[in-house]
């Protein structure tokens, strides 16, 4: 080192941008440079000598610091090696400042200690901005975090999955671990995930972006409709890397949009059949009452027999033509605040009649008390629930239990459960069920349910159902609170 | 003879079959497709009751219901209708002022009584309504 550099060394200490103090073994301050002046707000006179706690926590607040500042500083004079220390300081005018401070013993040539070095880096703004990141960070975190219909997910070039965000987890229940560098295919349809995949991937490529309604597949196999994004994963370079897929779980439109579609369907449904009965009314009546006149005359027995059996099969479609024109009536409604409870109780005992055949059915009830009364029609709203009841009871030809719940739901439904522990419905008659002639009773018209569809709609309720094959089936009727 | 009653139908087999069945009953029947004809009828002739169908190819039964009422007011009418038991159009007949309603739906027997039972109550008010 050439003198002119050594010269300049104590030049470069006194105007660093660190704080620098050189302690006796009495812990006086013998060295400091103008960044500690500056920082403790005293002059060079008024440090050197003093004892150091008294120069860097005067504050009778940071006495604690100070003694914590102490035990590392004994430490390392003690153990002989270098510390590092983090504590805030009472600047000029009492701000507080944030310093690391590191502290090295000075050792003689016997190795014995003759004071210390304390530097003493002003860390406040830097910690600042960290905070600050860590903030953005956490707020972004939680955003994402509350959008939870929303899943983000990265696959590279080879379809593997190589970043599986916020809501993915929720969303296919899949955890990270299991379906990180697993291939895209695996939230697909097995069968079409590799006809799907190729037209995104062939989409991306010419127009930069894909976008359409599909579903995807949870790890328990249920399927999602979601309106899914995907984008273009570019590197630094520019350099396509893979593909981000956003995809937006749908399931709550797509009931909406089915109930609508569903109400538009029956109520088509009901007009094309009020005509259609009326038609049918018509040449009906003519028929039953030329029958009638008929029937008085003298009539060979023979062709008695005859009559009597086109007599029967005219009445079969009287009987069905009135079935139908109840289905597709806009019937008005006499409305009146109703209770739930005792129109069910008005229900049970007249579904004991002789059209059931004997069966062990227990039926347990569990009504809550002090529910609010609703707005509807006693008789039609009678005839709903006798309806589901002979349904349930249909439903167990071995016998089994049905329970009938009803409860509150959230102070604006009154809510009736109706659960039968019987043969189920088939996931795919789901969307039919309400459809006026389906049925899978072999008997009957298959318009019960639409007609108590059609009613509860019209007392602006819902009615929905849940089914497991060979556990049983819920229904469940909301009617909104008079 | 019972009554003499106005048939109004716009279906021939129909009108026709209320003629028959009527005439068993000791009535005298007189029917018509439309309701001009039925006004015309009943500008020239008198009758006990006017049994007419809701749906008519022209004027609508309702119409000539209003018009019949209108004109004739104690003339009992009785509404008679292939739409089975509407609550709209038996609300709306009620309004216009029909003493009564049969679906064609119903039994045919049940039908001839209805409509005796329904004039008989209108004749004994002495008023339709």
């Amino acid at each position: 080192m050439s003198n002119q550099v050594k010269d300049i060394f104590p030049v470069l200490i006194e105007n660093a941008a660190a704080l620098v103090l050189y302690l006796d073994l009495d812990g006086k301050v013998a060295l400091c440079n103008k960044k500690t002046q500056s920082m403790v707000g005293l002059s060079r006179t008024q440090i050197i000598g003093k004892n150091w706690l008294k120069v860097l926590f005067r504050n009778k607040n940071s006495s604690l610091r100070g003694d914590m500042f102490k035990a590392v500083l004994d430490d390392a004079l003690t153990y002989k090696r270098s510390k590092d220390f983090q504590c805030h300081l009472s600047g000029k005018n009492d701000d507080l400042r944030l310093v690391s401070w590191n502290i090295t013993p000075i050792l003689d040539k016997n190795d014995r200690v003759q004071g210390s070095l304390l530097l003493g880096l002003d860390i406040t703004s830097f910690r600042e901005r960290e905070n600050s990141l860590k903030n953005i960070d956490d707020s972004l975190k939680n955003i994402i975090s509350s959008i939870n219909e929303y899943a983000l997910y990265v696959i590279n070039l080879d379809g593997l999955i190589t970043y599986f965000g916020m809501g993915c987890e929720k969303m296919f229940g899949y955890t990270k671990p299991q379906i990180i560098f697993k291939h895209v295919g695996i939230l697909h349809n097995v069968n079409k995930a590799a006809f799907e995949l190729s037209l995104i991937f062939e989409k991306v490529r010419q127009s930069g972006r894909y976008e359409s309604e599909m579903e995807l597949f949870t790890r328990q196999g249920q399927a999602i409709p979601v309106r899914m994004t995907v984008n273009r994963f570019l590197d630094a370079d520019g350099k396509l890397t893979g593909y981000i897929f956003i995809a937006k779980d749908i399931t709550e439109t797509k009931k909406l949009e089915y109930q609508v579609f569903q109400a538009e369907k029956l109520a088509a449904l009901g007009q094309l059949s009020a005509g259609m009965a009326h038609e049918i009314n018509n040449p009906l009546f003519v028929i039953s009452g030329r029958l009638e006149i008929l029937k008085q005359e003298k009539i060979a027995p023979e062709y008695r027999e005859v009559l009597d059996l086109i007599d029967s099969q005219a009445t079969r479609i009287r009987k069905l033509v009135d079935r139908i024109l109840k289905f597709s009536r806009k019937s008005t409604l006499t409305l009146d605040k109703v209770d739930i409870n005792q129109i069910i109780d008005l229900a049970l005992p007249l579904v004991n009649d002789s059209q059931l055949p004997a069966r062990k059915v227990e039926i347990i009830k569990s009504f809550a008390g002090n529910l609010p009364k609703v707005l509807g029609d006693p008789d039609q709203l009678q005839e709903v629930f006798l309806n589901m009841i002979i349904n349930a009871y249909q439903a167990m030809p071995g016998g089994g239990l049905i329970k009938i719940t009803t409860s509150n739901f959230e102070n604006l439904y009154a809510q009736v459960q109706i659960t039968d522990s019987g043969v189920g419905i088939p996931a795919a008659n789901f969307k039919n069920i309400f459809m006026p002639f389906f049925s899978t009773k072999g008997k009957g018209t298959g318009l019960g349910l639409s007609i108590c569809h059609n009613i509860i709609k019209s007392h602006n309720g819902s009615i929905e159902l849940e089914s497991q094959i060979n556990q049983g089936t819920t229904f469940t009727i909301k009617l909104p609170f008079a | 003879m019972l009554y003499k009653i106005l048939i109004v139908d716009d279906e021939a087999p129909v009108r026709d079959l209320l003629v028959d069945l009527f005439k068993k009953e000791d009535c005298q029947t007189v029917a018509c497709g439309t309701g001009q004809e039925a006004l015309n009828k009943l500008a020239t002739e008198s009758f006990d009751v006017v049994l007419l169908d809701i749906k008519l190819a022209e004027m609508s039964g309702l119409d000539l219901l209003e018009n019949i009422r209108h004109k004739y007011t104690d003339m009992p009418v009785v509404m008679i209708t292939g739409f089975g038991f509407d609550e709209e159009l038996i609300c709306k007949s009620k309004q216009y002022g029909c003493c009564g309603y049969i679906a064609k739906n119903m039994p045919v027997v049940q039908i001839i009584d209805t409509f005796k039972r329904l004039v008989k109550e209108a004749k004994e008010k002495g008023c339709s309504r």
